[in-house]
């Protein structure tokens, strides 16, 4: 749970505390498909994305902005969020259990951010903190920003 | 490519009721865990989440884009309708704008309806052209209340 953070204490320039993933496995994605609804098997199916010359399936963006989504949370209270945009830019292939060590890189999400902008709009405090998601081998997978309304003291 | 002709083009409103066993199914899957002991308290532990200031159990920011898969059938009827090409297709942006929490129990209702859609040269292939459809859904209670408005961009490259 997200600790008690004021407008005041927040600066331009501020990191949003790192969060790294676990390194994503098929077993996530079907998770993930499960708990979406989103059955696309170009996520979970060798076999299909085979007849596309793929070698691994991918990760969802979907779920990719949804590890994003936890790192925010951990920081700032789902209350205070306004908006959470983010554009995707890389696909994510999930570690290979055959060869984890080699390949865990490629699937482990490093989400950082950082404060751009401190503002008032109506009565609300708000900051904009610009974010990014990026795997083990510096790969971007999405960048994106978001707005909070933060309590005052 | 997209049918240009669909601008403005509004789908029908699907409904999608939220329930507790949802809400924790996600929470889970983009928490990496296993066990809802793991999780965030305030996804699934009604008094944890009273204890952070709500009046229930809320779901996580991107909670919302199942609601489309379980209440109409996904994003493929609208691509469909729209003429997009699915080997194309890829999902370029998603945005959230949040007005109210969600809890278990809400009956959501969303309304979506094509905003946008234009075209943009491909940096790397002058007088190759990319599509851009973008899809703009109010999702709002049993109350009326405008709950989350998003922005989805589809990109045929």
């Amino acid at each position: 749970m997200a600790n008690k953070i004021y407008f005041e204490d927040i600066n331009i320039g501020d990191s949003m505390p790192a969060f790294t993933s676990d390194p994503i496995t098929r077993t996530h994605l079907v998770r993930y498909a499960g708990a979406s609804g989103d059955f696309n098997p170009l996520h979970y199916d060798e076999t299909f994305v085979a007849m596309f010359g793929m070698q691994r399936v991918i990760a969802q963006g979907m779920f990719i902005m949804g590890i994003t989504s936890n790192a925010i949370t951990q920081w700032i209270d789902n209350k205070y969020l306004r908006n959470f945009k983010v554009r995707f830019s890389g696909m994510t292939e999930p570690a290979d259990l055959t060869d984890f060590e080699n390949t865990k890189g490629r699937a482990t999400i490093t989400i950082k951010g950082e404060v751009v902008k401190k503002y008032t709009e109506g009565r609300e405090n708000c900051i904009q903190c610009d974010i990014q998601a990026v795997d083990a081998l510096g790969s971007v997978k999405l960048t994106g920003s978001f707005i909070a309304a933060l309590p005052s003291k | 490519m997209a049918d240009k002709t669909k601008l403005g083009m509004e789908f029908p409103t699907y409904t999608f009721e939220v329930e507790k066993g949802k809400i924790a199914e996600f929470a889970l899957a983009i928490s990496q865990k296993e066990d809802k002991n793991q999780l965030n308290p305030v996804y699934v532990d009604r008094e944890a989440a009273k204890k952070s200031g709500y009046n229930d159990i809320i779901a996580p920011p991107t909670f919302q884009t199942c609601f489309p898969f379980w209440a109409a059938g996904g994003l493929l009827p609208i691509i469909q309708i729209l003429g997009i090409d699915l080997i194309r297709l890829l999902h370029g942006e998603e945005e959230y704008f949040y007005y109210a929490t969600i809890h278990p129990g809400d009956i959501m209702t969303g309304k979506s309806k094509v905003v946008e859609m234009y075209q943009k040269e491909k940096k790397d292939k002058p007088g190759k052209f990319m599509d851009f459809t973008v899809i703009e859904t109010e999702i709002s209670n049993q109350r009326g209340e405008l709950v989350i408005k998003t922005r989805s961009t589809l990109v045929e490259r």
